[in-house]
């Protein structure tokens, strides 16, 4: 661990739920910043009611859904339909440098802690506001989860096969997408905070962060008409490519051919069988033309292989191939293990559990998730006494008024 | 926001997008290329009528949805006189980002520790499929392989055939959208360590963060959770989300504040007998199955009721319906669909991108609105070697014989 965290000294309160503001306050948590994670049992979040359960066995404090989303967190439960809560908002917003909420648009105003309240209490917040459309426009009420803004963002219709319905992405996607955007537009904030004292709101909006990862394909549409749609695992600049069935249950590996390079090299791995020599074959352009009939072909050969001598002997040649994986075969993937991804971690309830780790690692510095994350109300005490300096008799007032549920 | 930092951009397409968020946010980004382009210039889609010409490193819509709030210069990194440039400019950049295989720019003497050596203060950031060692570092990888090695594959498509990937490629594009927050995560420890920083970024790792509650199932639950079409696995049950409707298709869950009020609506259709309407608590309907409780109006009736409702309704009247009702309906929009969406149009979201050849197109806008320093496109991409003057003659002062000779124009 180096000297100092990232984030070390930075407060941030998390009002967010579900996917893509905890996700965000996550980031910093685990980099080092303080992030009180505010929830409340009278409205739990989805997240803790979906699972994976420790043991299969459902409860609050037992999904790692929600436990991999809010690593690093201080767990405080406020009901903010009482006024008491209210007035533990205001004190963590002013107490925080980021306040996090996803709330339906207008709601953080109607409770007496929107943007304009909250620079009054702190001038130089920087508030974060993350939901489906947006904070303003006529879609802006729309409530919901990434499964639809991933549908009316146009996941779906690209996902699965072209005689099918579309089957989407899996669950979510677009809460995959935005936590990356406004995990670091949240840091620019910052920095320019660190720079110059101002604050700032951000207005993130998941649909339209996640449109980036489909720009090329609708600057396409808008000038030429052209529209994109679901064709399996097919492309037309790589032939073949998909995934092929191999020995065991449901077993798969994915191979990409993109140049007539790794055309060669699939041949000779499969044994430079007669059929590869068609002079058909021999460019992407002809391989894309009779592609059913190589996928038969293929199949044929991985049918009688497990996927990782697929993946091997292929990955031997240079030719792009990768198992399908699920999550057992990540839990033994060795270059997972390599980078150090899942690490164990105590929590309260569920006891020692694997937790998946960061996307990039910084050199000289074991990033990664710090500790587990809270169970409903875990650090109510500490964060009213320590972090807020409330006394014992405050706290009791709360707990009487119901404000810490 | 990021107005006072200056970004190098050494990647190709498995990086493009990092550098162009941060310009987005206001960093100052000199995209270097190749005398002979950017590999993704060579991808599609394409504005087809500069394909065959002289404008053909032009043509690539790839390379221009992910190239804005960029200048663009060539340098011949093999050569000593664009080696010695880039080490020039990277006295002087907050961050550098390539993409290269592991070890292929400390071959050229431009990885890490010759860039540090040339300015103690840089953020180093490096993206490569799994990382810079490791059993797989040296594999050959695609969008579908990562998918694949990632693990979202195994979640998504129908059980009676093959896994399938997104039909767009993006693992690039988790890997490239996240180096941005290692960027400006190992920025910050710079600041307090004042040390040059590596971020190693692994697209296998950002793959299998796409899978979001079944990345660790198996060792959590003791199962994996297995891919079933458009049917969703939330906890204990299996909800379908996508149901057929006139023109398409449109994603709504069974969840309690749908359900509350399309009850009525069924109701009022005849598609069920009025006495469903006190027949369930619906408020709470979508939590009580989850807790496994007995239930008047099972799953699959409800599903069934509202397969029926949206049978003979189009994508816009459902949106429009489930909007003025507070309901959640979604169509599965197709790129027509997007482009007519009133919202994003009133949000004043898309940009018109000018395009290379005289002609334009619209694009996504701005990643988030701010209040206070609004973001902005400065810059659309650059040609191919556009700004080698304006750049190395300019703030480097190279005479132009050595430009000619860096840059090979």
């Amino acid at each position: 661990m180096p000297a100092q965290l990232p984030f070390e000294g930075l407060k941030v309160a998390d009002f967010s739920w579900v996917g893509v503001g905890p996700k965000t306050a996550k980031y910093l948590a685990d980099h080092g910043a303080t992030v009180v994670r505010v929830e409340s049992e009278t409205r739990v979040d989805i997240l803790r009611t979906i699972g994976p359960y420790k043991d299969a066995e459902p409860g609050p404090n037992r999904s790692q859904f929600f436990g991999d989303w809010n690593t690093s967190k201080l767990g405080l439960t406020l009901n903010l339909k009482t006024p008491e809560a209210i007035d533990v908002a205001k004190r963590l917003i002013a107490w925080a440098d980021v306040y996090v909420e996803s709330f339906t648009p207008g709601t953080m105003d109607e409770l007496g802690i929107g943007y304009e309240a909250a620079k009054a209490l702190n001038p130089s917040i920087i508030m974060v506001s993350t939901c489906l459309m947006g904070q303003y426009g006529p879609a802006s009420p729309f409530a919901g989860y990434g499964f639809h803004a991933s549908a009316m963002a146009g996941f779906h219709q690209i996902t699965g096969w072209a005689d099918l319905a579309p089957d989407g992405p899996w669950v979510a996607y677009t809460d995959t997408v935005s936590p990356h955007f406004l995990a670091a537009t949240t840091m620019a904030a910052m920095d320019h905070c660190r720079r110059t004292g101002q604050g700032q709101h951000i207005d993130a909006s998941q649909l339209e962060m996640s449109l980036h990862f489909l720009a090329p394909q609708i600057m396409d549409f808008n000038l030429s008409g052209r529209q994109v749609s679901r064709d399996g695992n097919r492309h037309e600049s790589a032939a073949p490519q998909g995934a092929y069935p191999c020995l065991g249950d449901d077993q798969w590996c994915a191979i990409t051919v993109e140049t007539d390079v790794q055309w060669r090299g699939l041949c000779q791995v499969m044994g430079e069988p007669g059929w590869s020599g068609d002079s058909g074959f021999q460019s992407v352009a002809g391989r894309w033309q009779r592609h059913d009939e190589i996928d038969e072909r293929i199949a044929a050969w991985t049918s009688g292989k497990t996927a990782n001598e697929v993946m091997a002997e292929l990955q031997a040649v240079g030719v792009p191939a990768g198992v399908v994986q699920r999550s057992s075969d990540l839990a033994e993937d060795p270059q997972l293990k390599h980078r150090g991804f899942f690490r164990n971690l105590d929590h309260q309830e569920m006891g020692n559990v694997p937790y998946a780790g960061d996307q990039f690692k910084i050199k000289g510095y074991d990033n990664g998730p710090r500790f587990a994350a809270p169970c409903l109300g875990q650090h109510n005490e500490m964060v009213l006494k320590e972090l807020l300096g409330m006394t014992d008799e405050e706290v009791v007032e709360l707990v009487i008024a119901g404000a810490i549920t | 926001m990021l107005s006072p930092y200056t970004v190098l951009d050494l990647t190709d397409e498995k990086g493009e997008l990092a550098s162009m968020v941060l310009g987005d946010l206001g960093a100052d980004v000199i995209k270097v290329e190749p005398l002979e382009g950017s590999t993704s210039r060579r991808i599609g889609p394409f504005v087809d009528h500069l394909l065959n010409g002289e404008q053909a490193t032009e043509a690539s819509l790839h390379y221009y949805a992910f190239n804005r709030n960029k200048r663009g210069i060539t340098l011949d990194l093999e050569s000593e006189a664009g080696r010695q440039t880039l080490l020039k400019l990277a006295e002087t950049a907050d961050f550098v980002i390539e993409s290269a295989p592991p070890g292929r720019m400390a071959k050229l003497g431009l990885g890490f520790d010759s860039l540090k050596a040339v300015n103690s203060r840089m953020v180093y950031v490096a993206i490569t499929a799994f990382g810079q060692d490791g059993p797989y570092a040296e594999m050959a990888a695609s969008d579908l392989t990562l998918a694949a090695l990632g693990g979202p594959m195994s979640l998504q498509g129908v059980p009676e055939r093959a896994p399938v990937r997104l039909s767009v490629p993006q693992a690039w594009l988790h890997a490239s959208s996240e180096a941005v927050v290692g960027a400006l995560t190992a920025h910050a420890l710079m600041i307090r360590t004042g040390e040059a920083q590596f971020v190693d970024v692994s697209a296998q790792t950002a793959m299998v963060w796409t899978m979001l509650h079944g990345m660790s199932a198996h060792q959590i639950q003791g199962y994996d959770f297995n891919r079933g079409g458009s049917d969703v696995q939330l906890g204990t049950m299996t909800l379908p989300i996508v149901y057929d409707c006139a023109d398409g298709h449109v994603v709504l869950i069974t969840s309690g504040a749908v359900l509350t009020k399309m009850v009525h609506w069924w109701v009022e259709e005849g598609i069920v007998p009025a006495d469903w309407i006190d027949a369930e608590d619906w408020p709470t309907y979508e939590r009580r199955l989850l807790y496994l409780e007995p239930m008047n109006k099972d799953l699959d009736q409800v599903v069934d009721a509202a397969r029926r409702y949206v049978a003979n309704k189009t994508k816009q009247e459902l949106l429009d319906l489930g909007l003025r009702e507070g309901v959640t309906l979604a169509p599965v929009s197709t790129l027509e669909d997007l482009a007519r969406f009133k919202h994003l149009e009133d949000r004043r979201y898309w940009v018109n991108a000018p395009l290379p050849g005289g002609s334009q197109t619209t694009a996504p806008g701005l990643l988030v609105k701010l209040s206070e320093t609004p973001m902005s496109v400065r810059q659309w991409p650059p040609r191919l070697g556009q700004h080698n003057q304006e750049i190395l003659g300019g703030s480097l002062g190279l005479s132009k014989s050595e430009i000619t000779t860096a840059t090979g124009d």
